[in-house]
């Protein structure tokens, strides 16, 4: 480790412990709301699990939160199906190097412009609004994410892998199902995670193409914050800090099998 | 030996349609719809729907000092925001990349669940603390440091506050993987020579995490440009811009097209403003340092 | 090795009516370029069946690209390749009978050993008993029978490299290529797998082609060996005693062993063929095929090895060549002592002696005034 100095040391610690405050503050404050006995803003009374049980009986949460679940999961199946497409491709001999540029401004872009733009691309082509054009928004953000890091992924894999493959009798085809394919397997899921995050917890996109009929999980909680603060809201934050907390634990457990597996 | 040519995998003949899809929808949900935009923006149509011709109306429209306005609002606002996430995540990364090595996966870890966390609940949980009777000023007037409320939420404060809460990840990451990536002895050497601590960081780290810099830098400028739902949400309405106007524009009835023109002069000054910035980035900082 | 696994081997072949799958490999002007850069320049080769074969050349010389070409990993502008009659030069990988070992042994990481070594039978669909009879039967014979279940990145580099020289065999191929396979392994390892190899080789009579940049590695295993120039052209073929003892050219001489090259011109002298050294003197020479460009006043240069010399302080008899110099260094090798020795003309000559004697009877020392013999006999002739 550095000796960097006192003041690096110190200096850096006393920095870094106040951007997690700075970052927590407002989730632990939340959390610990959530069990008043009172609705805000009244301040500490006593605790109780109501709001929890009010939580799990409002059926158009569970409806919306449905709604975000379908989205997020159509929208990473879609980017990584199209991914491993395209990295069948380029494992046969394809060339894809120039084409990858293509993807990156999808990340970029701020949201709200893509969003309009699809808004617009969607009343030309007459698609009603709804889950598909969600769908299908969400999986270009995903395929944002899912072709750079995957493709990247696939151009580090030893070469020799997939020689010895062919060279043991396996054809191009079989070579990519039993050699490519499982060892991308942590990439995938890795960045499947990730666009499923990011659809779920999507809210521009979900505010400009879901339409009126259908509701996401972010609109809803957009709609009950019009309606002012409600400790229900807060029941709500624990829950999804909680789901939040596995997902990144899941991250970090599969990212760590990727590190070791290939040497 | 040129070794580049026996990475490439023996070719064989696989119809390109196989790889086609992704290309396909990339183009189909991407690039036309922004097309589009950029089309609508310069077209006229009759009140039935015909085609009428080409027009730079709608541009011409939002070239109006009011609407230049918005866009200094957001470029201000995107500037201020990736130079305040620029000042506190170097810090962070610093010390995620060096001070807390041992414990690096607890940090990243603390890190990214906020990141993970629906946007939504970020915005209410500020709200939560910013109300007028909201967590902090009932603490502030608890502690006896104010005696009425104070007004917090619907300030630019609570904007800048939000911008980057959310933003602070995007910066941190790319320079925690530069910053992990350069040699520490490097810094121990400066300092060993008698630098300090502000020429160190002027003369060995900037230059050499300068890729991250600006990834970091670009990554949280540039949605901050057209961002809408934190000032839509924490700004009330008072405030405009390019986001929330843009909105507007899209969500009411007739003036979906003018929307678009708005958007793409926008988008065209905001990749202005981007290469603009970007120069200014290399001139600041240095490149990289001989041997 | 188990012996009993190789009965097996040959109990299955003769079993099947296919006798030995002995086949040889030829390369008929093969090309290979690269961005305009040619690595392989039309080379024709022919690789005898069943023999034990090596392929020996400087680092990045294209020996590499040769293998490879073999094993159809790379496509070749213009030629053809033949598996015995058969000419494979447009057979896709997976088709040829023919499998690699490399370098870095290429082990599938996302399987265990039991599952590497099986899966080129997997993919021929043998009924999973008689693929777990041969993977068990031949790791056993390599002494992996305790780490059949583990993960590759557990092992030891030896067990690694046996686990890909087994899954390289288990499918019987007809030939077996290896690129500088032991290149990872310290040197007592080394020595004992390339005795394995040798005996593995002679058993199953497969044909093995073996890429090396060690000359003593080269030497060692092989039944046939070919030098490969910096160009990529072969510049001999020959048994390992061929090539050392008769280099055809210089780079041989130099790249195979060490030696001693000295040039002059060709005199004759009373029909006694000689060379004459500038500032050394005249030294008889034994031509065993005379060649066309053999003419007075010819250039040409002589290989003497260090240890066709015999160095000593006395007068001797009975050698046909003698030359004086200072003894600038001495090199204990433990078998052997190696003398640098300052010629006249500024020239250094390598002598190596045996060290047969606990006591020699002569010592000789720094800066000793010796004299080198030699036979006319132990001199190789080279064109210049």
């Amino acid at each position: 480790m550095v000796k960097s100095g006192k003041l690096g040391y110190y200096g850096t610690l006393i920095a870094a412990s106040c951007t997690y405050l700075f970052l927590y503050v407002p989730l632990i404050v939340l959390l610990v709301f959530s069990f008043n006995t009172e609705p805000f803003p009244s301040p500490w009374k006593g605790f109780t699990l109501k709001w929890y049980h009010a939580l799990f009986s409002a059926s158009h949460l569970w409806a919306s939160f449905l709604n975000s679940l379908i989205v997020a999961i159509c929208a990473t199946a879609i980017s990584l199906a199209m991914g491993i497409f395209l990295i069948f491709y380029a494992a046969q001999g394809g060339r894809i190097g120039k084409f990858l540029a293509l993807f990156y401004g999808n990340l970029v872009i701020p949201e709200t412009v893509l969003a309009v733009g699809l808004l617009g691309f969607f009343t030309l082509v007459s698609i009603p609004l709804g889950l598909t054009t969600l769908i299908l928004a969400h999986s270009v953000l995903g395929l944002g994410f899912v072709i750079p890091i995957v493709y990247a992924r696939f151009l580090e894999l030893d070469y020799r892998m997939t020689e010895a493959s062919l060279v043991l009798g396996a054809t191009p085809v079989q070579t990519f199902f039993k050699v490519t394919l499982p060892l991308l397997r942590p990439a995938l899921i890795v960045t499947g995670l990730l666009v499923f995050i990011v659809s779920f917890d999507d809210f521009i996109l979900s505010y400009f193409c879901a339409g009126s009929t259908s509701q996401t999980l972010s609109l809803y909680i957009l709609s009950m914050l019009r309606s002012g603060i409600s400790p229900m809201i807060n029941a709500l934050s624990a829950v999804l800090l909680l789901l939040s907390c596995s997902l990144v634990l899941l991250f970090f457990t599969i990212s760590k099998k990727a590190r070791t597996q290939i040497f | 030996m040129n070794i580049k040519f026996l990475r490439k995998p023996p070719a064989t003949e696989i119809p390109f349609i196989i790889g086609a899809p992704a290309m396909i929808w990339q183009v189909l949900f991407f690039y036309l719809p922004l097309l589009l935009l950029a089309l609508s923006s310069v077209l006229q149509f009759s009140q039935l729907g015909s085609f009428e011709g080409f027009t730079f109306e709608k541009i011409a429209f939002f070239l109006r000092p009011l609407y230049l306005k918005v866009i200094l609002s957001s470029f201000v606002l995107a500037l201020g925001n990736a130079i305040l996430c620029l000042l506190i995540a170097y810090p962070l990364a610093y010390f995620l990349a060096c001070v807390g090595k041992r414990h690096k996966n607890l940090f990243l870890f603390l890190l990214i669940v906020p990141f993970w966390t629906n946007f939504l609940l970020h915005i209410y949980a500020w709200f939560f603390v910013l109300e007028k009777e909201g967590f902090l000023n009932n603490l502030l007037q608890g502690l006896g440091v104010i005696a009425e409320p104070l007004q917090f939420l619907n300030t630019p404060f609570a904007i800048m506050v939000m911008m980057v809460y959310y933003y602070l990840p995007f910066m941190v990451m790319p320079l925690y993987s530069s910053l992990e990536k350069i040699d520490m002895r490097l810094i121990e050497a400066s300092l060993d020579l008698g630098a300090t601590w502000g020429q160190t960081l002027r003369r060995v780290m900037l230059p050499l995490t300068k890729r991250g810099l600006k990834a970091g830098f670009f990554l949280v400028y540039i949605p901050s440009f057209g961002e809408f739902a934190i000032p839509e949400l924490m700004g009330g309405d008072k405030m405009m811009f390019v986001g929330t106007v843009v909105a507007n524009y899209i969500l009411g009835d007739e003036t979906g097209s003018l929307g678009a023109a708005f958007t793409l002069v926008a988008s065209i000054l905001l990749l202005l403003s981007a290469a603009l910035l970007y120069f200014v980035i290399e001139r600041l900082i240095p490149g990289k340092q001989h041997g | 090795m188990g012996v009993c696994f190789y009965s097996l081997i040959l109990h299955n072949r003769v079993k099947c009516g296919v006798w030995l799958k002995m086949r040889s490999i030829k390369l008929e002007k093969l090309k290979k370029t690269v961005h305009g850069g040619v690595i392989i320049p039309e080379v024709s080769l022919h690789i005898p069946a069943g023999k034990f074969f090596a392929l020996l050349g400087p680092s990045g010389c294209g020996k590499t690209t040769l293998l490879r070409l073999i094993a159809g990993l790379e496509n070749a502008e213009s030629g053809k390749i033949f598996l015995g009659e058969q000419e494979i030069t447009a057979w896709p990988i997976h088709k040829r009978p023919i499998n690699i070992v490399f370098q870095n042994y290429a082990l599938f990481p996302h399987l265990d050993v039991f599952d590497n070594v099986a899966y080129s039978l997997k993919l021929k669909k043998l009924p999973s008993e008689e693929i777990k009879q041969k993977v068990t039967k031949i790791l056993e014979a390599f002494h992996l029978e305790n780490h059949i279940y583990k993960r590759t990145n557990q092992l030891s580099g030896g067990q690694q490299q046996r686990v890909a020289l087994a899954r390289a065999i288990v499918n019987e191929p007809d030939v077996l290529l290896l690129d500088e396979p032991l290149a990872a392994l310290d040197f007592k390892l080394r020595e004992r797998m390339l005795i394995e190899l040798i005996e593995l080789q002679d058993k199953l009579k497969t044909t093995f082609v073996y890429v090396t940049h060690d000359q003593f590695e080269a030497l060692t295993v092989a039944d046939q060996m070919a030098i490969m120039n910096h160009r990529g052209q072969i510049e001999q073929i020959g048994t390992p005693k061929e090539i050392y003892e008769f280099p055809s050219s210089s780079f041989v001489a130099k790249f195979v062993g060490t030696t001693n090259i000295l040039s002059g011109k060709l005199r004759e002298s009373d029909g006694q063929p000689e060379i004459d050294i500038p500032d050394l003197g005249k030294f008889k020479l034994n031509i065993p095929q005379k060649k066309e460009w053999m003419r007075e006043g010819s250039d040409m240069m002589i290989s003497l090895r260090p240890e066709k010399i015999f160095i000593s302080k006395k007068e001797v008899k009975n050698f046909s060549n003698t030359l004086k110099g200072t003894v600038q260094s001495i090199v204990y090798h433990g078998r052997s002592t190696q003398y640098n020795i300052l010629l006249k003309n500024q020239a250094r000559i390598q002598v190596f002696e045996q060290n047969e004697e606990h006591f020699p009877q002569e010592v000789i020392d720094y800066d000793n005034v010796v004299n080198l013999y030699w036979q006319k006999e132990n001199v190789v002739i080279l064109e210049k």
